[in-house]
């Protein structure tokens, strides 16, 4: 596991300030175009001096939803982050920066212009996002920025803002380029790194890099002691912009299948891989997914991938990046519903197959990996409260959360993958009881999982209400899988107290299933 | 060992606020001469060896303790179990007397951590007398602690009141509780064992308490209920543990519940939420069964029993029985009266979940893997990171886990060596089976590493890649390995060889 860094939006993720305060400070006259500093011209030999007119400031106010009281959002919070203007008449931002917002506003370096904007197109797992302005005059003068391919060795500019509206460059050189995590736990793409001494300013997120004048990422993280900056590069962003306009968004996609790296001479014998050097072991296929579409079975051994020998650590020879992870290749080369072609091994002989590559939904998890922009379901009945197990409810334990959040979901969640097929079933738990005359008795349960209510299973929370028409003798009978494993319910008593709890604990609704 | 932590064994719901009633015991002897007192009192010296568990092929660090003992009977002594644990070699002194008497444990019982010893010469008892036991003293009475605790070398005495009578865990095994007494006189490391008397009788031994900075003057004692029910089960030669239900139980408060499982509507039962397949209960109580009385008690619907005159909790009635014993239980199931006699053949088989003491480390090493079962002793020794290992530690009682793995193996460690080097992602792995064939204890893993075999494919839960060893490599690298890491012996598979 390589060293995470930390995540620079720690820093600047502040309560509500007033969103204007620091432009109030901006000198009156406007800049011209021209008065791009002339460090930055001597940068860019080669570069258009307009560069800066296509960096802007996006001003978000998020209010996430606090998943712990499903019903109530969390107190906002505002962010400042940079805009890049992108020829096309839109605005890329790194989805983090906009997540759960409610309020976006877009700004001028000189503070001339304001415009509201809305999400256009979010992917959180490449953790990218297109914003676009109420009105087009925003991009009056405003050509948007073409693509560079950042490669190792390149000098890149990371661009801040002054709060004069005036850039500031950081320049650094790109040490690396390797497939690791993304904010989103399970998503992995690539990352250019970048060895740079970054200023501490007013817009800390989604700053953009440039190479030439051209964007040639946006950063994703920074660590201060470091000072190394992972960014998105180009490749991962130009594979967004080409998902973004079709309707709907699909996703990077990818194969479905988790593999080990062969290395071991043992496991090389044991496997007959003596007379070649390369290949990979399928050690599970998701099922329904697209490995298991193609006819890859956990065993195999897979040798390349659209052409590409895949060698025993699970690379590939990249034309920009050399030997990086068969994961960039996937999920980065090609799109939803292309079939690639692959070669493995079984039982000695090499089988070639093609593969329906697809993006896995956070839907289509049993505990969804990532709850952004959606509101929590819930069913309070008669004071228990009914949830979908997801990782970003576990996440309300805190930053140590797989150490503190209970210690069965947690390993429900983690491994999932071993027994969940594709997009069905959801773990639906009692998290906690709002007392009330229904519920003597229960007040201390908590994070229970629910198996069936009056005999009928519970899969996801929807099954709840149809399950609730089946009471006998007037009861509802609920089965858990844990201690105490039945609970009974008067089901009149049930719809009686729904007014009293909603009263008395502040419920906008005693249910929320969409 | 004076870290009082809340850890309950999984099955039994024990809840706090629980009184015994002293019992009525015939004060025959006169008050003991507070000299003579003083004379049945030892301080206990232990040179112990702790195991090894990251090389369990070495011996461990050999530890010297002290604690106190004091003369139960005309030529036995009675001390905590902690005090005398993993002992290798233990002497007694008395006050005003230079010689140092050798001992032995005699009879040991982590479970409620008390333990009798012998004394191989008959010269100690002269001029002791063994000390009387009494009931439980009431709340605010005045006690005396007598021990040889740190700050001194000779005998001490403290002094202070009964703070509470209390159903607590016992440190020592860390899983279970039992009645506990809480005084407010100083016990301090050397004090345990030792007598705490009241009007001349003793009416508990010093046993565990709180560091300084957790609380102030809370000390405990083990109260003589459960010093009588220890001595009674070792007068048969043989301490056979406290039995246990191991069945979890759930109030019968709630007015639906009471309908829903057809009871009437007078605060009686409690409903049975799960049996432990490995417990007594098993085959004769169900899930879903209401228990509506033991042993002609009722229990009320929050699971309290009246006994002696006081609520206490429906686990109490099992915790006086002893092995071959029986329970009977009045139960509710689908709407019918049944009773069944539960027999108590023996207490709770899978100890792995308490810290245990006097074993050694079993383990297998096999090509510089170091294969051990999952225990709470490996895991005080080795802070494993593996959520799955956490998660099988914690849920094998009430996932059952022992009936697929009555003993969890662990890959717990590797010797690098040319052999492994592409082996580390495997450490903290639970092993699943070895070439098809399933691991379920530390022996099959021996049992299937004997079988000749070209290759040794192990495989782990969780993970779709095997391991993989060729016996040819193993063969040639356990010399190197052995001599390389000092390794004695590949393999221990009895606990108890010493």
């Amino acid at each position: 596991m390589r060293p995470t860094l930390l995540l620079l939006t720690a820093l600047c993720a502040t309560a509500v300030a007033p969103v204007h305060a620091a432009n109030s400070a901006l000198p009156t006259a406007p800049l011209p175009t021209a008065a791009v500093p002339p460090v930055a011209a001597s940068l860019f030999t080669d570069s258009r001096p307009d560069f800066a007119q296509n960096i802007v400031r996006v001003s978000i106010t998020a209010q996430p939803y606090d998943f712990s009281r499903p019903w109530s959002k969390r107190a906002p919070l505002s962010r400042r982050a940079l805009g890049t203007v992108l020829d096309g008449k839109r605005v890329l931002v790194t989805a983090e920066s906009i997540a759960n917002a409610t309020y976006i506003e877009l700004e001028s370096p000189d503070g001339e212009q304001k415009q509201p904007a809305s999400v256009e197109c979010v992917d959180y797992e490449a953790d990218l996002a297109l914003l676009r302005p109420e009105s087009e005059d925003f991009f009056k003068s405003r050509a948007g920025l073409v693509f560079a391919t950042p490669q190792v060795g390149d000098a890149l500019a990371v661009i801040q803002l002054e709060a004069n509206g005036n850039p500031l460059l950081s320049k650094g050189q790109m040490t690396t380029a390797e497939v690791v995590r993304y904010p989103i736990d399970d998503s992995s793409f690539l990352v250019g790194r970048l060895s740079v001494p970054l200023q501490i300013r007013e817009s800390t997120q989604s700053l953009p890099l440039l190479k030439e004048g051209k964007l040639a990422g946006l950063m994703l993280r920074y660590d201060p002691q470091s000072s190394l900056l992972d960014f998105i590069p180009a490749a991962v962003i130009e594979h967004f912009l080409k998902d973004a306009v079709k309707s709907p968004y699909e996703g990077f996609p990818r194969m479905g299948c988790s593999f080990a790296v062969t290395r071991d001479p043992q496991l090389r014998r044991y496997l007959h891989l003596n007379g070649n050097n390369g290949g990979v072991l399928i050690t599970q296929t998701l099922k329904g997914g697209p490995a298991e579409k193609g006819g890859l079975l956990k065993g195999d051994v897979l040798m390349e991938i659209a052409g590409k020998p895949i060698d025993s650590d699970g690379n590939y020879r990249d034309e920009t990046y050399g030997r990086i992870s068969l994961g960039h290749l996937v999920c980065t080369k090609h799109f939803e519903g292309e079939n690639v072609k692959v070669r493995f091994m079984r039982d000695g002989k090499m089988v070639d197959a093609e593969v329906p590559v697809a993006h896995r939904r956070p839907e289509q998890f049993a505990s969804e990996p990532y709850i952004i922009d959606r509101a929590p379901k819930y069913y309070v009945l008669g004071g228990l409260v009914l949830q979908e197990l997801s990782r970003q409810y576990l996440k309300e334990f805190g930053a140590d959360w797989s150490h503190k959040a209970p210690l069965d979901l947690v390993h429900l969640d983690r491994t999932q993958g071993e027994t969940n097929e594709d997009g069905v079933k959801r773990i639906v738990m009692l998290t906690r009881v709002l007392p009330s005359d229904v519920t003597v008795g229960y007040e201390d349960l908590r994070h229970i999982i629910v198996k069936s209510i009056n005999g009928e299973a519970i899969n996801s929370l929807a099954d709840v209400p149809k399950s609730l028409e089946k009471a006998t003798d007037g009861l509802h009978r609920i089965q858990l899988s844990g201690e105490p494993s039945l609970l009974f319910l008067d089901a009149k008593s049930v719809e009686a107290v729904g007014p009293a709890l909603q009263r008395s604990y502040g419920l906008p609704a005693l249910s929320r299933l969409e | 060992m004076f870290e009082a932590r809340m850890q309950l064994r999984g099955l039994r719901p024990l809840k706090p606020l629980f009184l015994l009633v002293a019992l009525a015991f015939a004060q025959s002897a006169p008050a003991a001469d507070p000299a003579l007192v003083r004379k049945s009192l030892a301080r206990i010296s232990n040179t112990s060896q702790e195991p090894n568990y990251r090389q369990p092929w070495l011996p461990g660090l050999t530890m010297s303790s002290s604690g106190t003992g004091w003369v139960v009977s005309k030529d036995r002594i009675l001390t905590n179990a902690h005090v005398v644990s993993n002992a290798r070699f233990l002497t007694l002194e008395k006050e005003n007397d230079p010689k140092k008497y050798i001992a032995e444990v005699e009879h040991i019982a982590h479970d409620c951590d008390l333990a009798v010893l012998k004394v191989q010469d008959p010269a100690f008892f002269k001029g002791t007398i063994p000390l009387d036991l009494g009931g439980i003293p009431e709340i605010e009475t005045e006690v005396s602690v007598y021990g040889y605790p740190i700050g001194g070398d000779r005998l001490s005495v403290t002094r202070g009141v009964v703070s509470r009578v209390d159903f607590r865990p016992y440190a020592h095994s860390g899983i279970d509780s039992h009645l506990t007494i809480q005084i407010d006189a100083a016990i301090n490391p050397g004090n345990s064992g030792g007598p705490v008397l009241q009007k001349g009788q003793v009416v508990g031994v010093a046993f565990q308490g709180f560091s300084g900075d957790v609380a102030q003057n809370v000390g405990y004692m083990i109260p003589t209920p459960v010093i009588r029910r220890f001595l009674t089960d070792i007068s048969d030669g043989h301490y056979d543990r406290y039995m246990d239900l191991s069945i979890a139980t759930f109030n019968t408060l709630n007015p639906a519940m009471r309908k829903g499982l057809g009871l009437p509507e007078d605060d009686k039962g409690v409903l049975v939420s799960s049996v432990a397949s490995a417990g007594v209960c098993s085959g004769y109580v169900k899930p879903g069964d209401v228990i509506l009385a033991v042993d002609a008690l009722s229990v009320a619907s929050d699971g309290t029993v009246e006994l002696e005159g006081e609520r206490v909790q429906m686990a109490e009635v099992a915790e006086r029985k002893f092995r071959g014993d029986s329970i009977q239980m009045h139960l509710l199931r689908d709407r019918q009266i049944v009773d069944v006699t539960v027999p108590l053949p023996q207490a709770w088989p899978f100890p792995m979940q308490a810290n245990q003491f006097d074993v050694n480390p079993t383990y297998v090493l096999f090509g510089g893997l170091l294969f051990q079962p999952l225990s709470r002793n490996l895991l005080s020794s080795v802070q494993f990171q593996n959520l799955r290992l956490n998660y099988f530690f914690e849920a094998f009682v009430p996932k059952e886990i022992y009936n697929e793995h009555p003993e969890v193996i662990v890959l717990s460690n590797i010797l690098a060596d040319p052999i492994n080097t592409y082996l580390g992602e495997f450490k903290e792995s639970i092993v699943e089976e070895v070439n098809g064939t399933p691991i379920r204890t530390l022996k099959d893993l021996a049992d299937s590493f004997e079988k000749k075999s070209e290759f040794y494919v192990i495989k782990f839960i969780g993970n779709g890649r095997p391991l993989v060893l060729e016996r040819s490599t193993v063969e040639a690298a356990r010399e190197r390995i052995r001599s390389r890491y000092g390794v004695q012996s590949e393999l221990c598979l009895d606990a108890t060889s010493r």
